[in-house]
């Protein structure tokens, strides 16, 4: 009944480690093909869908291949007292990972630092003088972590947001690109990533062409980083059609 | 938690005296339970349960692993339940950290039986692989996703449903030359072990109310308990395990009077169990 | 199926999920909003000779403009806003609402009503237990615990906003006040549509209902303005009730009125109807509950049963019909 599941942990053995340089000899040759048959070019075919939390203002459930995220908004809600008074409102985001979303089973942490990338990452976007004194609070929860993490946490951040009913400039779109010696792969997955010579990733929101969050690592020529700045974009704004398409089926359902 | 004013709470309990709830529901009544198999793929076992607006899952893990040097001819099960910020603000960072300890144990006491392993729900010596060296180590995961009272029963069920979904994948053993090295283990990745859950209790909590005790109940009910017994329950109507939350001081009698409920309602909640289980299985079946 | 209702928590079974479907489908068909939903970051269509104005949810991009929230399109004169479907509450003043008190502040009462800030109600706003119009002194300042307290229910009426940017409410009627025996049951506020009238007192139920603009529904017992139900009224002792005010720190049990079980079947009978309406994101009228409640009693349903998947199909179904009549009596 069970499915297959991917791995077993059979931790720090030999057997693995020569899997991993199997690989990455792989991933130097200039032609490979991916471990679930598309292009280099190619991003994961997204599920998205809002509402899928009950006691929050607003929630949203995405599956990109196997990295499957929930994220809950909850507020505007009043500040706490211990917060100075401000003018503008307040965006609280918490990014945690279940026990199993990991292959090897690894304590469900607080990844601090993806949660303040969220923040950042969204914080351009949502309108924040439209509720002073308030507080929102958006809590993603990743259920299986295949890969691509934080550009999937964004994405569906910022459609809960917008089922929420948060004023927000744009919907917020974010891809990730890894390369591989000369090659650029869009949307890698998590065994692509651990091999990775260095990652590009963008969130951006499409139809104002604003870049509101940015990170890379690795070593890249300046040509290489327009032409992966290029497929991000791209990418994003084909993904911002996916997002608006899922809001509008979900605005016109309701009667 | 949203607190009650005086006039809700006389409400609350008037309702309870006169065996009809706020949700129409008698006492020893459950809300609506639907049942989910296998939702998190890439675990050994999975399922999600939910109980009214109480919405939890649990994940599977099977994790070769070394037996306990004390009980060399036992495998190992973890309990790990967390409940996150999704369900409620407050769970966020340390917040929920109180309500998962708390969870986690009563689960544990309710499953893994005494000492000498006699009583467990899950049969720890069908998890041994080779003696002394290898053995499977089975992490239990509960998430709580939405939280609206009686967490434990909804969390009990969900590990028993999901306990009926794993596969424990079947191994082979290919012993060293001398009986001090670590034998090879070759782990198949086709063939499977159902899971005998057979013997796993459920588990019933009687949240006592003034004079009379209620089933499942609903957070707002469960503010106003002056205590509340969690019975695990069997197939055979033995106890398999037994929790009491609250300071409120019990009559032993009561206590016994509440076992015999307990009893007579975990039946009920067992075959009830057992046959959206096997509807589950039917329509993976059929897929 | 996916994108209609939050999150179905009911199992259904095969026939009950077909019916259901299509009593969806066929209300959605009968509501045509399509060509006027947009989403956040959509351009929405203006005439750019006339000068129009921008309201609620709006921005300009570039000359264009464009929408900060999903919802529908609005176009009163040259005003063109966007009008949130699930929008959050939003007060206005003469607005009914049912709060619950969170704190007890000097000369006022800090209220939760389901809005992004809490509501005030001044001690000067309230009506004295004693019923005289008088100015208040600094024993009535301590003795407001009396009054209210912490966690209790209150109806009151919107006063408006205070230049401070608080929300204040009043409650001098009769008709406002602490709201006892009975349930406070939360939905979301768009499914309340202002009216005329927000109290009901259905007479065949002997049950209050009170429809908070704000979300918050109160379901109870029927008590007159005089503060008294009709135990009460029948009553010649009164001396069992026992004024909380008057005894302070009581040493002896209250003894509690307890509502009598017809009442509380029809008042458990009335939350689960509305429990049901809410779940099917049906607005909130006083004609709709009756109607299910009444079709939840001529067809035997059991109280509890109102939530389960049968009585939940058949509802829809019932909607349907009652939409259909509808536009056949105006076309």
């Amino acid at each position: 009944m069970a499915t297959n599941p991917s791995t077993y942990a059979l931790s720090q053995s030999s057997d693995s480690k020569q899997r991993l340089q199997q690989r990455r000899r792989l991933f130097q040759e200039t032609e490979w093909t991916r471990s679930d048959g598309r292009s280099f070019h190619q991003c994961r075919p997204a599920f998205l869908r809002t509402g899928a939390a009950n006691a929050a203002s607003g929630s949203a459930y995405a599956e990109f291949g196997a990295t499957k995220v929930i994220v809950s908004v909850f507020g505007p809600r009043e500040s706490k007292k211990a917060m100075m008074y401000s003018g503008t409102g307040r965006l609280n985001c918490n990014v945690s990972y279940t026990t199993f979303s990991t292959p090897v089973r690894g304590q469900g942490s607080d990844h601090k630092e993806y949660s303040s990338m969220l923040h950042k990452a969204l914080e351009g976007a949502i309108i924040l003088e439209t509720f002073p004194k308030t507080t929102v609070d958006v809590f993603a929860l990743v259920l299986e972590s295949g890969g691509g993490d934080l550009p999937v946490i964004v994405t569906c951040a910022s459609l809960a947001l917008a089922d929420a009913g948060i004023m927000m400039y744009d919907l917020v779109a974010s891809v990730s690109v890894s390369c591989f010696g000369r090659n650029l792969v869009i949307d890698p997955t998590s065994e692509e990533e651990a091999c990775q010579d260095g990652t590009l990733m963008i969130t951006c929101m499409p139809a104002r062409n604003e870049v509101t969050q940015l990170m890379l690592t690795g070593e890249w020529t300046t040509a290489k980083i327009n032409e992966a700045m290029e497929l991000c974009l791209d990418a994003c704004s084909k993904l911002a059609e996916i997002m608006r398409s899922c809001l509008k089926e979900a605005a016109s359902g309701s009667s | 938690m949203v607190g009650l004013s005086e006039g809700e709470k006389r409400f609350i309990r008037g309702g309870i005296a006169q065996d009809l709830r706020t949700d129409g529901r008698q006492r020893l009544h459950y809300r609506p339970i639907s049942v989910e198999t296998g939702v998190i793929p890439q675990a050994n076992g999975s399922a999600r349960v939910r109980l009214g607006a109480t919405d939890v899952i649990v994940s599977i893990k099977a994790e070769l692993g070394k037996p306990h040097p004390l009980q060399p001819d036992k495998g190992k099960v973890a309990i790990f339940i967390d409940c996150s910020p999704t369900a409620a603000p407050m769970f966020e960072g340390r917040g929920g950290e109180e309500l998962s300890t708390e969870l986690s144990f009563a689960l544990q006491r309710c499953l893994l039986g005494g000492r000498s392993g006699a009583g467990a729900g899950i049969d720890l010596s069908s998890l041994v692989i080779v003696e002394g060296k290898v053995c499977w180590d089975l992490y239990i995961d509960g998430l709580v996703v939405s939280s609206d009272g009686n967490l434990l029963d909804a969390l009990a069920a969900a590990i028993k449903v999901a306990l009926s979904n794993t596969g424990i994948p079947k191994v082979t053993v290919n012993l060293g030359a001398s009986p001090n090295d670590q034998p090879d283990v070759d782990v198949s990745d086709e063939e499977f072990l159902q899971f005998d859950t057979s013997g796993v209790p459920v588990v019933v909590t009687l949240t006592k109310v003034s004079r009379h005790y209620i089933v499942d109940a609903t957070s707002e009910e469960e503010s106003q308990m002056s205590s509340a017994v969690s019975i695990s329950v069997n197939r055979h109507g033995h106890i398999c395990g037994l929790t009491k939350r609250g300071g409120a001081g019990l009559d032993p009698s009561v206590i016994l009077d509440m076992i015999s409920v307990a009893k007579h309602v975990g039946e009920q909640l067992m075959s009830l169990l057992d046959s959206e289980i096997a509807a589950a299985e039917a329509s993976a079946e059929d897929q | 199926m996916t994108t209609m209702l939050r999150e179905l928590r009911l199992s259904l079974n095969q026939t009950q999920r077909v019916r259901l479907q299509s009593a969806l489908q066929r209300l959605q068909d009968m509501a045509s909003l399509a060509s006027a939903v947009t989403v956040v970051a959509d351009t929405i269509p203006v005439n750019h000779e006339d000068s129009i104005l921008k309201g609620h949810g709006t921005s300009d991009l570039n000359g264009e403009v464009v929408a900060t929230l999903c919802g529908v399109v609005e176009r009163v004169n040259k005003l063109v806003y966007v009008r949130a479907q699930r929008a959050r509450y939003k007060p206005e003043v003469g607005d009914i609402i049912v709060g619950r008190v969170i704190e007890i502040a000097p000369k006022r009462w800090r209220l939760e009503i389901n809005f992004s800030q809490d509501a005030v109600l001044m001690l000067s706003s309230m009506n004295l237990p004693d019923g005289i119009q008088r100015r208040r002194t600094a024993v009535d300042e301590l003795n407001m615990r009396s009054i209210f307290e912490e966690n209790d229910v209150i109806c009151a009426e919107v006063r408006g906003f205070q230049h401070d940017g608080s929300l204040h409410l009043q409650a001098r009627s009769q008709k406002y006040g602490k709201l006892e025996r009975g349930m406070l049951l939360t939905v979301p506020a768009y499914l309340v549509k202002r009216r005329k009238q927000h109290f009901h007192h259905l007479e065949n139920y002997g049950v209050d209902l009170i429809l908070g603009c704000n979300g918050f529904i109160w379901v109870g017992e029927h008590v007159n303005s005089n503060g008294e139900n009709d135990m009460m009224v029948d009553q010649e002792n009164r001396e069992g009730l026992v004024n909380k005010s008057e005894v302070g720190q009581a040493t002896y049990e209250v003894q509690e009125q307890i509502t009598p079980l017809e009442i509380r079947k029809h008042v458990c009978r009335v939350a689960n109807s509305v429990r049901l309406l809410c779940a099917l994101g049906f607005s909130l009228t006083v004609e709709v509950i009756v109607d299910t409640v009444e079709a939840s009693i001529s067809s035997n349903t059991d109280i509890k049963d109102i939530l389960a998947a049968e009585f939940y199909v058949q509802t829809a179904e019932r909607e349907v019909q009652r939409r259909v009549s509808l536009t056949r009596r105006k076309g």
